[in-house]
């Protein structure tokens, strides 16, 4: 006959400890490993717009970014960016220089797509479609969320790439090209994978599309 | 070797990227935003620390204090401020770096254009008497640098007396003298006989400082003189139709500095 061997109070307060503590680490692993969380996504399918023809559809991994686009400001830069847009060269191609709450960059479609990434040249790389002339003329603010077309240190040298600001920045109007502004889903942007001691991303998070509303 | 190896890595690693927006745009570090002027959009920035530039890192300039930057900005952008926009942009000049004891390899200057870098540094500190001048004289240098094809130096040298010869370089030389001639002979400064360039800045800087009425006298009383102020005002107009010389502002505010 097994004798039965009652816990004591103490025991169950031990045991009842252990089990809360693994139940709460196990929680918080999977709350700090999701980085979306809390992220709204904004469905642009629920929201009313006034000029459907100008909104773009970012979709990157905590959710959708919807923007904006201004080809009254800079017609040909929109151009540009909607031809680009439109053809889905975007799609898997890497936002590969990210400042914390400052400036995320993509659009690097010769050297930053996820299957051929080149650390080496990222940044450098070519749409193969030529070069656009900076329109800078046009008042701008760019307030945070504004979307630029990125350049080299000279003018005239836009082409794919494209950054989206988190921050005003006063100092880039009359320097580039806007193309937009984010009208819902900054929040998302601010979850895409940054490092604290460089602007250019090991391991970068990716464009997952890149549409046209209509 | 390998402790230092450490070391440098730890600091890498734990100091956190600082991203400069003006660094970026215009390559000097340490610097600030001081303004942003509505009309003419220029953008004033300050030194908030030492920055040294150029490839051997020979232009160093030193920080000022706030009450420096705020007196001379005042002055600075009163003055510039007569220069407009659609100018502005035609000359590529956008930033306008406020800093004090400025030198390139040692030999201190009022300031340094940078048309390719939209940028002029200046000297807040440099010679008081002139400041006003050397802002205008500076502005010149960009438009110069900007304009080289119109601002032809063998066509100005042709003014000159013919037995008369600038100097190889602006720091060849030990005419270095600001003081406006009262018998001006074809110069408006010593400074003026160092190079052409420097001749035009010259000009350009007494053009927009002296009154219509003083230059009115000196085109009457010097032919040197009056061909190369028709030169300069020509050929700015050239680049910029709607251009304008006198000083209309100038009375109403008195701002010149003591």
């Amino acid at each position: 006959m097994i004798k039965k061997i009652k816990a004591s109070l103490f025991e169950k307060i031990i045991f009842v400890f252990l089990i809360t503590l693994a139940s709460v680490t196990l929680g918080s692993y999977f709350v700090i490993k999701n980085k979306c969380l809390f992220i709204k996504n904004h469905n642009p399918k629920n929201i009313n717009f006034e000029k459907p023809e100008n909104i773009v559809i970012l979709n990157v991994p905590c959710g959708n970014v919807i923007i904006e686009l201004y080809p009254n400001v800079s017609p040909k830069g929109v151009e540009r960016f909607k031809t680009l847009i439109k053809s889905g060269l975007y799609d898997d191609v890497a936002f590969h220089r990210v400042i914390k709450d400052k400036l995320v960059q993509a659009g690097d479609l010769e050297f930053g797509k996820k299957n051929s990434i080149n650390y080496g040249k990222i940044g450098t790389g070519k749409s193969g479609l030529g070069t656009i002339k900076s329109e800078v003329d046009n008042d701008f603010n760019f307030t945070k969320g504004s979307v630029g077309l990125a350049r080299t240190f000279k003018n005239d040298t836009e082409d794919s790439q494209f950054f989206i600001i988190l921050q005003d920045e006063p100092l880039f109007e009359g320097e580039y090209t806007p193309v937009g502004k984010v009208l819902y889903g900054l929040e998302v942007l601010k979850k895409i994978k940054y490092q604290r001691h460089s602007e250019y991303i090991l391991r970068p998070d990716f464009i997952n599309s890149f549409r046209v509303l209509n | 070797m390998k402790l230092f190896k450490v070391i440098l890595l730890t600091i890498f690693f734990i100091t956190p990227l600082k991203a400069n927006t003006i660094y970026n745009l215009i390559k000097i570090p340490n610097l600030e935003l001081y303004q942003i002027d509505k009309k003419n959009q220029l953008r004033y920035l300050y030194a908030s620390s030492s920055f040294r530039l150029g490839v051997k890192k020979n232009i160093v300039c030193m920080n000022s204090t706030k009450e420096d930057y705020n007196k001379k900005f005042k002055l600075i952008s009163y003055n510039l401020n007569r220069y407009s926009k659609d100018f502005l942009k035609k000359i590529n000049l956008r930033y306008i770096v406020m800093c004090e004891n400025l030198s390139i390899s040692g030999i201190n200057t009022a300031g340094i254009p940078d048309n390719i870098m939209k940028t002029l540094i200046l000297d807040i500190k440099f010679n008081e008497k002139y400041f006003k001048r050397a802002i205008h004289h500076e502005v010149f240098h960009i438009i110069n640098d900007s304009f080289k094809e119109i601002f032809n130096e063998d066509e100005w040298v042709k003014f000159n007396n013919k037995n008369f010869k600038y100097a190889d370089c602006s720091t060849c030389t030990k005419k270095l003298g600001l003081n406006t001639y009262t018998n001006t002979n074809g110069f408006f400064t010593e400074y003026s006989q160092s190079t052409p360039s420097e001749d035009m800045a010259e000009t350009f800087s007494h053009i927009m400082t002296l009154s219509p009425k003083k230059i009115k006298e000196i085109n009457d009383s010097d032919n040197i003189l009056k061909n190369k102020v028709e030169f300069i005002k020509y050929r700015l107009l050239k680049i910029y139709k709607d251009f304008k010389f006198s000083e209309e502002l100038k009375t109403s505010m008195n701002l010149t500095v003591k």
